[in-house]
């Protein structure tokens, strides 16, 4: 979604009908919240500090960003393929942990830690692994052809293959 | 109808305080396991071990409040612990111990929270059995969870923590499924169906005892929708459930039941009671950045199916809705307060007895990933979520108005 687009509703206030001018503010205001908190841009994805990666036999080349939110919070169980997921973690104060949070999850790493533990706590679910570097993802997204995970910035883990996120 | 709840209020069987310290124990025993939830847990048969302690306090200005409060009071603690494996890629189980104490309810008497088989068909259909948290609102089903939320205790118009009985956890049986309907957001559904397992409780009043306590049906569901505007969720909870029981008069109060038109004429002594229950909850919550908001409007209504109409009103309708807001300041630190509005019964809101209303503010600070800390302060004003056995018989319309509470929680969780 463009961020400078408005759509056409959204002109400056007739001073004839303020409150006309006050709806259409706040749906000017609801398109902009929408447009500053849906998707982030997929391109930026390295530059944001973070590669998604999955193994050499995964057939996909990119996924959806709402896909990669919806496995990592497992709320999805499978790739669009039908194979089963096995999504991974970094550690929580990895700086690749927080960039990817914010930039696929839409929320901070805290968030995050909450949504488990309600769902830990209420019998519905428990998050996926973490492990404690680049290094233990690569080697874990490598060995299990239905993982995925997320390095910091550099080479691609052999065995690994980078996923685009649309 | 809260209030007529209460009526199945009392006391759990007692059970030794040691349980608690067994519990204790046997975290202490598991603390390597707190290092280990850190460390790869990478076989997907492996036995995943989770826990939380609570300790609070509460003290009040006036009136009892949920304990002995007036003088300030410790018996406000929680301990869990809970076990999940997978047994195949698609069939998960789990159960959660758990023991708590608040005032008159709990008693360290150790139950199983929930236990489940879930066995995830597709992402669109899963099928749980066992005893389930049940899904009303937002947080019911997180209720029970300090680390989960900000506040200590939630809004108590909607999540009454002195009805987790009967609201919390039902055995039965439960379908679930989220779908993603693009460009719409995504869908979740749960719908559950079941029974609740409730202890005998003693009587309302001295002369009148409770037998054959039955819940034969408890049934209802959550539609919740994750609307394209990341953050926003919109939810539709339902339930409805029936309790049955007897109450049994001594003798000598039957005739001055009979002359006050209590009970009918030819009254034995034994009055069966059916009391029906319905309950909605519509809910949105708004997660954007550090920013969290959240309303939920509620209304429980109440029928009693008896031969004494004068003494159990036959319908009953009330209404609870609040307004909650928390802010992420720094990882450590996170305020919050919400406004909660409860009436007991919508035909008569004048009056103390009548309302509830509560001004909340907290002050969550995580210590570490594993241990915090929150402090509460509510300025209360009406009496209708006030216990009157627990304030030494005095009338609702009795008690003082404005008053306020003050609590001190901490809790650790792995």
């Amino acid at each position: 979604m463009n961020l400078l687009r408005l759509p056409p509703t959204c002109r400056p206030p007739s001073h004839r009908r303020a409150r006309r001018a006050l709806v259409v503010s706040g749906v000017c205001l609801l398109w902009g919240l929408a447009g500053l908190t849906l998707a982030p841009s997929a391109a930026s994805q390295g530059a944001a500090g973070y590669q998604v990666i999955v193994n050499t036999k995964n057939s996909h080349g990119d996924a959806r960003r709402e896909l990669l939110a919806d496995i990592f919070l497992k709320r999805a169980t499978r790739w669009d393929s039908s194979e089963r997921a096995m999504p991974v973690d970094l550690r929580l104060d990895s700086p690749a942990r927080k960039a990817f949070s914010q930039g696929v999850l839409g929320r901070s790493v805290a968030a995050v830690r909450r949504y488990w533990t309600q769902r830990i706590f209420s019998g519905r679910d428990v998050p996926p692994p973490q492990l404690p570097s680049d290094e233990a993802v690569g080697k874990f997204v490598a060995t299990h052809p239905g993982a995925v995970g997320y390095i910091g910035p550099g080479p691609v883990p052999t065995g690994t293959k980078r996923l685009e996120v649309r | 109808m809260g209030a007529n709840l209460d009526v199945l209020q009392g006391d759990c069987c007692r059970r030794t305080r040691g349980v608690l310290t067994s519990l204790l124990l046997a975290l202490g025993t598991l603390a390597p396991a707190v290092a280990r939830a850190e460390e790869p847990a990478l076989d997907p048969t492996d036995v995943k071990i989770h826990a939380f302690v609570s300790q609070g306090f509460i003290k009040t200005t006036a009136n009892e409040y949920l304990t002995r409060s007036k003088r300030g009071s410790f018996e406000f603690s929680e301990v869990g612990i809970n076990f999940t494996t997978n047994l195949s890629k698609d069939l998960r189980v789990g159960m959660q111990l758990f023991a708590h104490d608040l005032g008159p309810i709990g008693n360290y008497a150790p139950s199983f929270d929930w236990y489940y088989l879930d066995y995830r068909v597709r992402d669109w259909l899963g099928l749980r059995a066992g005893r389930i948290k049940i899904p009303f609102g937002l947080y019911n089903d997180s209720a029970d969870i300090d680390a989960a939320r900000v506040p200590i205790l939630l809004p108590q118009s909607v999540y009454p923590i002195d009805h987790r009985d009967y609201l919390l956890a039902q055995t039965g049986g439960e379908i679930y499924g989220n779908k993603r309907v693009d460009p719409l957001g995504e869908i979740e559904y749960r719908a559950y169906g079941g029974t609740l397992d409730l202890a005998t409780p003693v009587g309302p009043t001295p002369g009148i005892s409770v037998s054959d306590v039955q819940v034969p049906y408890v049934y209802g569901g959550r539609l919740l929708w994750l609307t394209p505007l990341e953050g926003l969720t919109a939810a539709a909870s339902y339930q409805a459930l029936r309790f049955d029981w007897n109450y049994h008069f001594i003798p000598e109060l039957i005739q001055p039941f009979q002359m006050l038109n209590l009970v009918p004429a030819g009254f034995t002594g034994t009055l069966p009671v059916q009391f029906r229950v319905k309950l909605w909850v519509a809910s949105l919550e708004y997660q954007v950045g550090e920013l969290s908001v959240a309303a939920e409007y509620s209304r429980w209504v109440g029928k009693f199916n008896t031969q004494a109409p004068n003494l159990l009103p036959p319908h009953t309708v009330n209404e609870r809705y609040y307004a909650m807001a928390s802010y992420h300041v720094t990882p450590w630190f996170t305020p919050g307060a919400y406004y909660s509005v409860y009436y007991p019964n919508t035909d008569r809101r004048h009056g103390r007895e009548n309302r509830q209303r509560d001004l909340a503010v907290t002050f969550r600070f995580d210590v570490n990933s594993y241990w915090l800390l929150k402090l509460e302060g509510h300025w209360m004003n009406g009496t209708a979520a006030l216990d009157k056995a627990l304030n030494h018989g005095t009338e609702l319309d009795a008690l003082d108005k404005n008053w306020a509470a003050f609590l001190v929680k901490t809790t650790a969780y792995f």
